[in-house]
């Protein structure tokens, strides 16, 4: 598994490659640069600006001197945040970023599998059709209308929980925002447990031990829980990049100092190393969540060997 | 539990600065008094909002309005603002300039103190604006020293910082030498960039002086706390020459840029004081807290400039006045700003001791006005048959501001039946477009640097680093060069009125109105008062005993 494992990563170096070159090209052409402002700045200035960060350079260069420093794990200095660098925008927003994407998928897992389980056993019932019907609106309403709808009634009508802020009361500023972000992944997790669970309890093994007499609580549990997952952590991998790299709308409506907020500005305001920054970290973050999963297959099922 | 002022004199007065003996009179801060008997909270903390997270906590490097409110309450310079936005003695209690109005001296307060107890002394503002215009710091607001003798010289790294136009004559004392007489320097001087940095702190840390374990500054307030993009904290600073008037002991900084969250936690009591309010939020949160909506006039003018560089607007003013007059600005005003806006028909917002050129057309009725935009409108060679096709361009901003295009775009059809298309691209994209002078018609606005035309007028000078539409006009040069070399209060303020008056005859813009600042303030909130450069300096404010919301 070891062998598999830094063959995997070895992999995703010339994947991690192309996108920092990518990302790289795709920054510096974009129109404008990170010293523009609404005043042009006098030739003579805007040029002071330029060397102190290298960008009078030849591109090549610029490129060639951003890879060696990344070698070094120094994501360079912020352009927007001048007395700022990136690693130290990543090292406060990234662990705001994990807690509220770790809380939304737990929670999404806590509330889904039940629910999807318990659809799956009461097929084509009412206890299969209600939420199933309701799982199809949580995955089709947007985070963004569900989020300020959760602000008005919890924060600004009843006061129980914080309207947005991270550091002044948590853990209580987690609540909301994990439960905006969560809405969907409860959705998709309850939909695709309930399928897989419907199909697994179709198989010849249940039926199986079904005729030995096993009791059915002992065949849920034990034969059919287990398989059943399997399609589930294909899906976690991916969805636990994806509440990280997605929360961006989440950290605008809540006020959050996450990354994504700071990624997208960092775009807006051509701020070159900072976006290349968390372009890579969202990039490693996304190969490490598909290698987890892959790995998590040989604990669910013996005939996965690595 | 609320405490009250129990001596007279001390609640009888907060701030009364000493006067200043200058060529304009006695400078004074406006005395602000707290009545006898007045509940003050036993909680001195300010939760005030800020709309983005500082660019830098360096005033040296700072270059934005979130950078700037910060730093106005970490740092102070020479002078700083008042309770009124007014120009008020800072670090400096008395200064005085030569005959010709080039050589300024200020003398510094001999009770000036940085925030770790040392003397901050004449040679602190040497060193920080040698630094300001060293090519090595690479300060984007290095050109604000211009005034200053060799300072751009410096800047272009053709003369060494120690040739800049500064000295300390001694401890106490600080000598500016100018190029030309600037009458607005005091003004200038008000701005934080301008800010002195403490050398031992930056020379041992580098860029990192400014966090908040090795800042070390001379304003009212102490850096004590920062989480990027989520807040900032600051302490009353006790080595501040005027501690004992500041009565805020805490000041939170909420960066909240997203303008319906800043009012939601408003309302659920994080914020006791917002920096913005959405005009289309604007009759709702009128409803709900009435008079803690408060709204104020601004230094800043909103416009639509034309690019003077090609068809159709080159060489056509009759076209470009045809289009100014056809804009209904109180329509625009009330209904579309909804308030958060005044109507404007030229370039330099209201000023006190400036009478503005307003065009006599400003004055018609909006029948006869119409009326004569359309007899222009016709002059320049449109009609119904062939109307004017064009493209306005905006910067990205969301539903207010695409709603204020529609309805100009709707203006301009009705009115004359010109088919103005509005065209939304991202900020940056706007201004490399307007640097290769590609819009022809394009969304602009300007909050003044100072209180002072200068800061306004300056911006449609040949070769003015805002005049992306390719204006020129010798005489208005002239007019502008003349005003800023003089050193007549009255004689430059005529003059800025005449070149003004050149601007409306030429129409390079189309201004649409002056800019209303809106916070909502809890009534609890005193100490602070809307004034025009919308500068609400922390120092100032105090907090009345309340129930907790």
């Amino acid at each position: 598994m070891l062998r598999y494992t830094i063959a995997r990563f070895a992999g995703a170096v010339p994947t991690l490659l192309i996108i920092i070159t990518l990302a790289f090209l795709l920054l510096h052409a974009a129109p404008g640069g990170p010293f523009d402002s609404q005043k042009q700045l006098p030739p003579a200035i805007k040029a002071n600006v330029e060397r102190m960060y290298h960008l009078d350079e030849p591109l090549y260069e610029q490129y060639f001197r951003y890879l060696g420093n990344i070698l070094r794990g120094d994501f360079g200095p912020s352009y927007q945040y001048r007395d700022t660098t990136v690693n130290e925008i990543i090292r406060q927003g990234f662990p705001i970023d994990a807690l509220i994407g770790g809380a939304a998928l737990l929670g999404a897992l806590l509330i889904g599998l039940p629910i999807g389980i318990f659809a799956a056993l009461r097929r084509n019932t009412a206890w299969d059709h209600i939420p199933m019907g309701l799982s199809m609106i949580g995955i089709s309403v947007p985070v963004f209308v569900v989020a300020p709808i959760l602000i008005l009634v919890f924060a600004v009508n009843l006061r129980w929980l914080p309207a947005g802020g991270w550091a002044r009361s948590f853990p209580l500023h987690l609540i909301l925002p994990a439960a905006a972000l969560a809405a969907p992944y409860i959705a998709y997790v309850a939909r695709l447990m309930r399928g897989s669970m419907v199909e697994v309890l179709n198989s010849p093994f249940i039926l199986m031990a079904r005729a030995k007499g096993v009791p059915e609580r002992l065949v849920i549990l034990r034969h059919a829980m287990k398989p059943a997952l399997m399609p589930l952590v294909s899906f976690l991998g991916p969805a636990f990049a994806g509440v990280i790299t997605g929360s961006i709308v989440i950290e605008t409506i809540f006020g959050l100092p996450g990354i994504g907020r700071a990624f997208v500005d960092g775009a807006l305001n051509r701020d070159y190393t900072l976006v290349l920054g968390v372009t890579i970290l969202y990039g490693v973050l996304i190969v490490a969540c598909n290698l987890l999963a892959d790995l998590s297959y040989s604990l669910l099922d013996p005939r996965v060997r690595y | 539990m609320p405490r009250k002022l129990s001596t007279a004199l001390l609640s009888a007065l907060l701030l009364a600065l000493a006067g200043c003996a200058n060529q304009g009179g006695p400078i004074v801060a406006a005395a602000q008094t707290i009545q006898v008997g007045t509940d003050l909270a036993v909680e001195q903390v300010f939760n005030r909002h800020l709309e983005a997270d500082p660019r830098s906590l360096d005033p040296t490097l700072a270059v934005e309005v979130p950078s700037m409110i910060v730093l106005q309450d970490v740092f102070e310079g020479l002078v700083t603002a008042g309770i009124d936005g007014d120009t008020v003695p800072g670090m400096a209690t008395a200064w005085e300039t030569s005959a010709d109005g080039k050589t300024w001296t200020f003398h510094l307060r001999k009770d000036a103190r940085w925030s770790n107890g040392e003397p901050l002394t004449a040679r602190d503002f040497v060193y920080t604006f040698r630094r300001l215009v060293d090519p090595t710091t690479a300060s984007e607001y290095a050109q604000a020293l211009a005034p200053v003798e060799n300072a751009m010289e410096i800047a272009a790294g053709k003369t060494p910082a120690e040739k800049l136009g500064v000295e300390s004559v001694d401890l106490q004392t600080l000598v500016i030498h100018l190029r030309a007489p600037t009458p607005y320097l005091l003004a200038l001087l008000t701005n934080v960039y301008l800010s002195p940095v403490y050398e031992p702190a930056v020379k041992q840390w580098g860029n990192a002086w400014t966090q908040p374990s090795h800042m070390i500054s001379n304003g009212p307030f102490v850096l004590s706390e920062r989480v990027l993009s989520e807040h900032i904290t600051l302490l009353k600073n006790p080595h501040y020459w005027d501690a004992s008037h500041v009565r805020l002991s805490k000041v939170n900084y909420l960066v909240i840029g997203d303008f319906t969250e800043s009012t939601n936690r408003y309302l659920t009591g994080d914020l006791d004081w917002t920096d913005r309010i959405p005009a289309s939020d604007l009759d709702r949160l009128k409803q709900v807290v009435g008079s803690q909506v408060v709204l104020a006039p601004n230094f800043t003018t909103a416009y639509y400039a034309f690019n003077l560089t090609k068809p159709p607007f080159a060489g056509n003013p009759k076209l470009r006045l045809a289009l100014s007059m056809a804009v209904d600005r109180e329509i625009f005003a009330k209904y579309v700003r909804r308030g958060l806006g005044v109507p404007a028909y030229n370039l330099m917002p209201p000023l006190p001791g400036y009478d503005p050129a307003v065009p006599e057309w400003a004055k018609l009725s909006a029948d006869d006005r119409h009326a004569l935009a359309r007899k222009l409108y016709q002059e320049a060679g449109y009609s119904e048959s062939h109307p004017l096709e064009t493209v306005i361009t905006y910067p990205s901003g969301g539903a207010d501001v695409r709603r204020q295009m529609e309805a100009l775009s709707a203006m301009w059809q009705t009115n004359l039946g010109a088919k103005v298309q509005i065209y939304n691209v991202e900020f940056k994209v706007l201004l490399e477009a307007k640097l290769q002078r590609q819009p022809l018609f394009y969304w602009d606005a300007w909050s003044g640097d100072y209180l002072d035309p200068f800061t306004f007028l300056q911006l449609f000078t040949t070769g003015n680093d805002m005049n992306y539409g390719g204006y020129s006009n010798s005489q208005y040069n002239a007019l502008v060069d003349q005003a800023s070399n003089t050193n007549d209060v009255a004689k430059r303020m005529q003059l800025f009125h005449q070149a003004e008056s050149i601007l409306n005859e030429d129409a390079p813009f189309v201004p649409t109105y002056f800019w209303v600042s809106a916070h909502l303030v809890k009534p609890y909130v005193k100490g602070w008062q809307a004034n025009l450069m919308d500068r609400n300096l922390s120092r100032y404010v105090y907090i009345l005993a309340h129930q907790e919301s």
